[in-house]
């Protein structure tokens, strides 16, 4: 099937303006495929660490989120052992306006914010709430471990 | 025996007691008293017209059969006597005659006094018909110059018959008839009869043996006075009974016995026809003789001089009153069949074989005995019937078998082997268009079949019907017969049963044809041509033989009709009328033709003062008229109780130069009221255009040679014989091949995929495309949808279950007719006056029960109307959005990234996207049962507050619509919901909104077969501003032709609604580029005929043809299943009987619902 006119242009312009710190390369076979890289951001726990992700472009997409999954393991609130990812975007307050970039850039801003209080690792969560400065140090050390670039 | 019949000799005695007055002694040598045997040689007057005689006393002889015999021997007797008789002879006999009276004695008797006297005694010449005398008298001036000519000859009356035989030939053959004796000897053979009576010395060898026949009724004495020599007994046909005996006496008189079963059959109708006489030798008798003793004789047969008579004015039948029964037999056709079966069983008897014949004729010997037995099985079978059969009326009056597809395509490949090296023909001065090189050739084609010129290079060759034989010259005992000169040959045309003298030449006795080009050939063009370049010019001293069409006028009188030597009268469906009208006016320059229209209230014009020869600067070179209009003049003048055509006025009051009737399928049905009255029409040259001369039966091909008068084939009786019998006894290819000689010399086809021999086609054609657009319908509308679909499935289940699917046709069809309809749009259902399809109306009224009072359809219908809604253009919002909406104008959609946006619309939060977009957002929230958020900013979004941003063209404001052009605003915004329609609607304005964009000014014809769905579509046109115009069955003339000419003209794009029915055929709509088929018809050859008012000759572009289909629906299946299935059925014109077409219907229906 051939791919819609939109995906082909968000394709274009992602390699044309690249994000700083994201890159999102789309598979030879499957142009709906992308292998995705984000970079953490600075301050934050995730500094340094360069995070893979895979990201699917659904078939009614983008009148459905794109599925995004975590590869590198991490150590974050909302995102679960699986690298499944609690953000809003992705479910209840997609709009077919955003597109790979924005959804990529929303990524890059969870980690520089965690959000305990809607977790979706729960014993992570559990932790930020409890020792916030232990959990830090987790997630640094994790990030040393999985995602050393 | 004398007592059976005691009028003739009282007759006489009245002649003889009623003349001892001196002028009748003078007659009395006269009196017949002379030998019989004298009688075959002197038969003829030479100096009299013997055929038109002959013909005379056919006709007398049916009223008073009695007349007939003597009068034969009383011509013959009174040969030195001058030809027309001394009237105060006559009156001193009778009395005092007035001098109508005497001419009219005059003429009937054929100046033969004593049968004036006879018949003004008896009364019988009050019978005979005066129009048939004028015939017999001498030739007027007028018959001798058309005969000259070579021209028809009959001044044409309203029976008018044309002669079997070329009118010039008629003293030819006359002069040949006379030559002939009597009778003469063909040949003899041997019977063996069986006794009937006992008796010692009643028959020995070598003894005469009378043949006869008897008919309790009819029979004649058989003893003259004088020597007692007995007459041979003959009768006018009896062929109404089944009685075939024949009797033989000895020349006592005593009957002897009869002629065995096989040979009565065939003697028996020689003899009752008159074409043989018999005269018989005894062989051997058992002496003496018991009854049922066999008796050999030897029979000699004697052909009839008058066999050889010219019989056309039997053959001739009167339009109107043979019209109920023409599907039966008549008595008549079996009166022929009989005659040739038995034609052709003596010819094996006497083994007399043709000389040359046309074809293999001992196989066409054995074919026209089997014919004629199916024919006999036939009747049988009808009998066997029983009466409860009633005479067929006009609702199915179809008969014949359907032609199969390959042999349709054999026949019409015989029939348009064109020679591309034929010759041209330059078209006259007066022609401004340019010919193509095959229309050039058809010009000359046509030319030459109105001028009656034999093809160069053509010998005379014999009528394909007829065989050649040779007269005997030994009889049976090898003695030499004699000669008579000059005629050693016969003529036999076994499929008649009809004999001549003179060698048939393959006529073509009509002059114009069939013009069959195929649809987009320039069949009108071709016409026109010939409407120029063969024309009476006007000239001012009249009588100038010199001009070969210069007609004389005929005498006025009570009901002849008026010669219109200028006028062609063009007959042609209503829809092209106009069409007709102004491509005869661009092919002529100006002033050369004067064309009228003859329709509506343009009638009122008397076509016989205006035609006339004496209006000649004046008179109309066109008249233009509708089928319609030809059939209510038919009927007027039928109905009016004198039947004259003269004092009507119209069509049928004139004799036109030149007939053409367009599109002439429409009279296929030789027993239709329109076709009856098409025959009717007179004119010199006669012409039909049609591109499909057999719809799908050989019957069609009949009443257009009927039209055409082509003799004999315009007989049906003929027809019937030679083509259906053999066709429907399985013996295509002998049907097909006589149907082909009756073609090739009055066909003209060419095929539009014909190649030239150079390789290119005939026409070239700009190239085609045809899409499948597949068309989603909306969830509102597929509720609707399926509701109507399980509930005519359901139903028509049932009735299958119940066998009465016949029965509830009507009801079924209505069914099906709304699921297709809610295809289109779903208030369509439930639409009361439905239907443009004039065949379905009916079906159509009588409402499918249960759709219309069903409250969930109701509610569903609700539905998908709630969304329907009424708000306009609003404009409310202020300047500042509307400036950011023209700077955003250009952007691409935030959803679909098209740039710019298909249908920008806008929420009510003024964010801009995509129209379809923006629907599919508020689909998928609907979907997941959540509330329809802005893609922009979340808030809450709905359908009714969608607003499409109309951008307004100015170059499209100056096209038309005044009124736009001032304060036109560059945008407006309209309510998205207000444009909701259907799915089939929202992508036909798509499609021609995209036109609009990309290929501005180009038209475009949006064809349906619903009216009502026509109806629906304006609005939706309207909205949109897309300009467009409406052509439909409920229009008048003047507005069809205003519509076709608006849409010609008019400069810049243009949409043309049109009904597939009303515009399927003939219209010439090439300045269309682009076609839209909103619905698909039953047969996609129907469809292909609409589509070719667009791509045919003069398109210079490709056309692009959209057809519209619901997926997963009844269209899908009426597409891919049915039309592929009727691809190759040529029956697809809708012309069927209604009841095949109820038959097929539901076949389809079953694969619809399958």
């Amino acid at each position: 099937m051939a791919l819609p006119k939109r995906i082909i242009k968000e394709t274009e312009r992602l390699v044309a303006e690249p994000v700083p710190g994201i890159q999102a390369v789309p598979h030879d076979d499957n142009l709906r495929y992308f292998d995705v890289s984000i970079h953490g951001p600075a301050q934050s726990p995730y500094e340094g660490g360069v995070f893979k992700l895979e990201l699917f472009l659904p078939e009614d997409y983008p009148m459905t989120p794109p599925k995004i999954r975590f590869l590198t393991k991490i150590y974050h609130p909302n995102i679960d052992r699986l690298g499944r990812i609690c953000l809003d975007v992705l479910k209840a307050n997609w709009s077919p306006a955003l597109q790979i970039r924005t959804i990529l850039l929303s990524i890059q801003a969870l980690l520089g914010a965690p959000n305990p209080d809607d977790p979706l690792a729960n014993d992570v969560a559990q932790r930020w709430k409890e020792d916030e400065p232990g959990a830090i140090a987790t997630a640094r050390e994790w990030t040393q471990t999985h995602a050393a670039p | 025996m004398e007592d059976t019949n005691p009028h003739p000799p009282k007759r006489r005695r009245f002649f003889a007691v009623s003349s001892p007055s001196p002028p009748l002694e003078a007659s009395d040598p006269i009196l017949p008293s002379t030998p019989q045997r004298e009688l075959h040689t002197g038969y003829a007057d030479p100096s009299s017209d013997t055929p038109f005689a002959e013909r005379d006393g056919d006709i007398t002889l049916e009223e008073s059969p009695e007349v007939q015999v003597e009068n034969d021997r009383e011509i013959a007797e009174m040969k030195d006597l001058s030809l027309r008789f001394d009237a105060t002879m006559l009156e001193s006999v009778v009395g005092e005659l007035s001098p109508d009276t005497l001419k009219r004695l005059d003429d009937i008797s054929g100046g033969n006094i004593e049968r004036a006297i006879n018949m003004y005694l008896d009364g019988s010449w009050k019978e005979a018909r005066p129009s048939e005398s004028k015939k017999s008298g001498k030739q007027s001036p007028f018959d001798s110059i058309f005969s000259q000519n070579g021209k028809r000859k009959s001044p044409a009356g309203i029976g008018e018959s044309s002669s079997n035989q070329p009118p010039a030939s008629d003293e030819e053959t006359a002069r040949r008839l006379d030559r002939m004796p009597y009778e003469r000897y063909i040949g003899s053979f041997g019977a063996e009869g069986y006794a009937v009576r006992s008796g010692s010395n009643l028959l020995s060898h070598g003894e005469e043996v009378i043949i006869g026949r008897q008919q309790p009724q009819q029979v004649q004495k058989t003893v003259r006075r004088g020597k007692g020599r007995p007459v041979v007994v003959v009768s006018q046909a009896a062929s109404k009974r089944k009685d075939i005996v024949v009797r033989f006496s000895n020349t006592r008189g005593e009957e002897i016995g009869r002629l065995p079963h096989e040979t009565a059959q065939f003697v028996s109708t020689l003899l009752d026809q008159k074409i043989c006489t018999f005269k018989a030798v005894c062989v051997y008798a058992p002496e003496p003789l018991r009854s049922n003793e066999t008796i050999f004789l030897q029979l000699k047969c004697y052909m009839l001089r008058q066999t050889f008579a010219p019989r056309a004015l039997r053959l001739t039948e009167t339009n109107r009153s043979t019209g109920l029964f023409e599907t039966k037999e008549t008595e008549e056709e079996k009166g022929l069949r009989l005659r040739q079966t038995s034609l052709v069983k003596l010819f094996n008897e006497i083994r007399l074989f043709p000389t040359s014949a046309g074809q293999d004729s001992k196989a066409k010997r054995e074919g026209l005995l089997q014919v004629a037995e199916m024919a006999e099985e036939k009747e049988k079978e009808e009998a066997a019937r029983g009466s409860n059969t009633p005479i067929k009326d006009e609702e199915e009056p179809q008969e014949g078998k359907e032609l199969e597809q390959d042999q349709l395509d054999q026949l019409y490949r015989k029939a348009q082997t064109f020679d591309f090296n034929s010759p041209e023909a330059e078209p006259a001065e007066t022609f401004t268009m340019n010919l193509r090189k095959y229309q050039k050739q058809a010009l000359h084609w046509m030319l030459n079949k109105e001028r009656d010129k034999k093809n160069e290079g053509q010998e005379e060759s014999m009528h394909p019907l007829w065989e050649e034989y040779t007269w005997p010259v030994k009889d049976e005992n090898d003695k030499e017969l004699p000669a008579v000169e000059n005629q050693e040959k016969f003529y036999v045309n076994p499929y008649s049963g009809d004999l001549s003298l003179k060698f048939p030449v393959q006529e073509q006795n009509c002059l114009g044809g069939i013009l069959a080009d195929e649809m987009g050939l320039g069949k009108t063009i071709e016409m026109l041509s010939l409407i120029h370049s063969n024309r009476n010019e006007p000239e001012a001293s009249s009588g100038t033989d010199s001009k070969p069409f210069n007609l004389p006028r005929l005498p006025k009188s009570f009901d002849v009709v008026e010669p219109a030597p200028y006028t062609t009268l063009v007959v042609a469906p209503m829809s092209l009328l106009s069409q007709w009208a102004s491509e005869a006016e661009a092919a002529s320059k100006p002033g050369t033709l004067k064309t009228i229209i003859y329709y509506g209230s343009d009638k009122s014009l008397d076509l016989r003062a205006q035609c006339s020869a004496a209006n000649a600067q004046n008179a109309p070179n066109v008249v233009i008229t509708s089928y319609g209009v030809v059939l209510s003049e038919f009927t007027q003048i039928a109905n009016t109780t004198s039947g004259s055509r003269a004092t009507s006025g119209g069509l049928f009051s004139v004799q036109f130069f030149r007939v053409i009737l367009d599109e002439a399928h429409n009279i296929k049905n030789r027993q239709s009221k329109t076709a009856k009255a098409c025959y009717e029409l007179d004119a010199l040259h006669r012409w039909v255009l049609t591109g499909t001369p057999i719809v799908n039966r050989l019957e069609d091909l009949f009443s257009l040679v009927r039209f055409l008068r082509v003799e004999p084939w315009s007989n049906f009786a003929y027809w019937r014989t030679f083509i259906t019998v053999p066709f429907e006894s399985k013996d295509f290819l002998r049907a097909l091949d006589v149907v082909q000689t009756v073609l090739e010399p009055l066909v003209m086809r060419r095929t539009k995929d014909m190649k030239q021999p150079d390789g290119t086609p005939l026409v070239p054609l700009p190239p085609k495309t045809i899409v499948i657009e597949e068309i989603e319908l909306s969830k509102a509308e597929r509720a609707v949808y399926d509701f109507v679909y399980n509930f005519v499935k359901r139903s028509f289940a049932e009735n299958v279950e119940a066998g009465s699917v016949m029965k509830s046709y009507t009801t079924i069809f209505a069914q099906i007719l709304r699921l297709r309809q809610s295809c289109c749009h779903p208030t369509l259902v439930r639409k009361k006056e439905v239907v443009a399809d004039e065949v379905e109306a009916e079906a159509a009224e009588a409402e499918a029960k249960g759709l219309t009072d069903n409250m969930d359809l109701q509610a569903l219908i609700d539905k998908f109307t709630s969304q329907e809604n009424d708000g306009g253009e609003i404009n409310n919002y202020g300047a500042h959005v509307l400036q950011q909406i023209k700077e955003e104008a250009e952007n691409e959609c935030p959803i679909c990234s098209d740039e710019p946006m298909v249908e920008m619309t806008v929420t009510a939060c003024y964010h801009m996207a995509c129209k379809k977009c923006l629907l599919n957002v508020i689909e998928y929230a609907k979907a997941k049962g959540d509330q329809a958020k802005c893609f922009n900013c979340r808030e809450p979004i709905d359908e009714k507050e969608l607003y499409e941003v109309i951008k307004h063209d100015p170059e499209e404001a100056i096209g038309g619509l005044s009124g736009f052009r001032e304060n036109v605003p560059e945008f407006s915004l309209r309510r998205i919901a207000a444009n909701k329609s259907s799915a089939k609607i929202d992508a036909l304005v798509t499609n021609l909104k995209r036109l609009r964009r990309e290929s501005p000014g180009m038209k475009c014809v949006v064809f349906s077969q619903f009216t009502s769905f026509i109806s629906l579509i304006e609005p939706a046109l309207t909205r949109e501003r897309i300009q467009f115009v409406r052509f439909d069955g409920a229009m008048s003339q003047q507005q069809r032709s205003a519509v076709l000419n608006r849409f010609k003209t008019h400069n810049g794009g243009l949409v043309l609604l049109i009904s597939l029915k009303a515009g399927g055929v003939g219209l010439n709509l090439t300045e269309a580029k682009r076609v839209f088929m909103m619905d698909p018809w039953w047969s996609f050859a129907v469809e292909a005929q609409a589509i070719d008012r667009i791509h045919r000759m003069g398109q210079t572009d490709e056309v692009i043809v959209h057809r519209f289909i619901v997926k997963g629906s009844v269209e899908e299946r009426m597409v891919h299943k049915i039309q592929e299935r009727k691809k190759f059925i040529a029956s697809s014109l809708g012309m069927m009987s209604a009841e095949e077409k109820r038959a097929q219907r539901i076949e389809d229906i079953k694969d619809l619902l399958s």
